[in-house]
């Protein structure tokens, strides 16, 4: 999760979180090279006179069109490989359905017979000591660690948005329509998001908590939830 | 132990306000190889030419170049690095997980090493 006042990214916990970090730190790379460089321009308008006898100006015009196209093709050619990395067509070991509704998450296992519960957060007035406010939930969603998952986004009422920021993740829920993402968590552990699509008056109140762990707890979690 | 389990994140230090060049990797070395670039670029065209402005605009220019040219090749080898960081736990994995079976690479190995002799 978050720390207070974090304005980066939370670290990454998939191969496509860490892909659009490199991406994020590649994009900001190139956008102080043009802060530098208009910044120096700058400084030079104010030694500049204010007048100018130039009437060719084919160089400059030729500068000022492949500069930036060179910087569109340094930004653009990245963004596109991670674009169809994260389309890559794999063979899912799991499919997870989340369903929004109005204001909470439900899931739905369906390789397994009859696993599915919805997710509320918990209180604030009901929260133990040292868990995390409005981040918190009553039934997480457990995944395998290092395996491939599909996830089918839906929802039930109006739009909602399936984020967790650290596996790099954000699929929108809209009623009548299903979105399909893929999901890998590269190491066990709990991740936190929240709903990202202005959905009524407790919005901000139904996150989502993901909890990746090793195939046999998964398992085991599995068949306690469905007994 | 002094050193051991400290993992605490440097404090950023933003460049302009945005770029953190303590946590970004290559993004230290690229800056300071795109100055020291600048720097002698600029101060070498200025003392062939005697040219002030022109030097300054060959100074921020090649500023630019080196800082970009070198984050290129740093972030290239980084990625090379990463894959063959991942090759070899992988590797690692699986001889731990074959030792003694059938699909051992080490026990193919002397196999084929007796069949020889």
């Amino acid at each position: 999760m978050a720390n207070h006042s974090q304005l980066n990214f939370q670290d990454a916990s998939s191969p496509i979180m860490e892909e659009l970090m490199g991406f994020h730190d590649h994009a900001l790379m190139v956008a102080l090279a043009i802060c530098s460089l208009v910044l120096y321009l700058l400084t030079l308008m104010l030694t500049e006179k204010l007048t100018s006898n130039t009437v060719n100006a084919q160089a400059i015009e030729l500068v000022w069109t492949i500069l930036p196209a060179m910087v569109l093709i340094m930004l653009a050619l990245p963004s596109l490989r991670i674009l169809y990395m994260m389309d890559e067509i794999n063979e899912p070991d799991l499919t997870l359905k989340a369903i929004g509704h109005q204001w909470y998450w439900s899931y739905e296992y369906t390789d397994f017979k009859d696993l599915m519960f919805d997710s509320y957060m918990i209180p604030t007035t009901d929260l133990p000591l040292g868990h995390f406010r409005l981040l918190e939930v009553d039934h997480r969603v457990v995944i395998p660690t290092s395996s491939t998952i599909r996830v089918i986004v839906t929802a039930d009422d109006v739009l909602h948005s399936w984020a967790v920021p650290s596996l790099g993740v954000k699929t929108d829920a809209i009623p009548g329509r299903l979105n399909q993402t893929s999901l890998f968590a590269s190491r066990p552990g709990v991740f936190y998001g929240q709903c990202s699509e202005i959905c009524g008056a407790n919005h901000s109140f139904m996150p989502i908590v993901v909890e990746s762990a090793p195939l046999a707890n998964f398992e085991n979690w599995s068949s306690s939830i469905s007994s | 132990m002094a050193g051991e389990g400290d993992s605490e994140p440097e404090k950023p230090f933003k460049l302009l306000g945005f770029l953190d060049v303590k946590n970004i990797p290559c993004a230290r070395d690229s800056v300071l190889y795109g100055s020291l670039g600048s720097l002698v670029m600029g101060l070498g065209h200025f003392l062939a030419t005697s040219r002030v402005r022109r030097s300054c605009d060959v100074a921020v220019g090649s500023y630019i170049c080196t800082m970009l040219g070198y984050w290129f090749y740093c972030r290239y080898n980084l990625a090379q690095q990463r894959i063959r960081q991942r090759m070899l736990k992988e590797g690692m994995k699986n001889r731990m997980l074959f030792e003694g079976s059938y699909l051992d690479p080490e026990k193919k190995k002397t196999g084929s090493e007796r069949s020889d002799s």
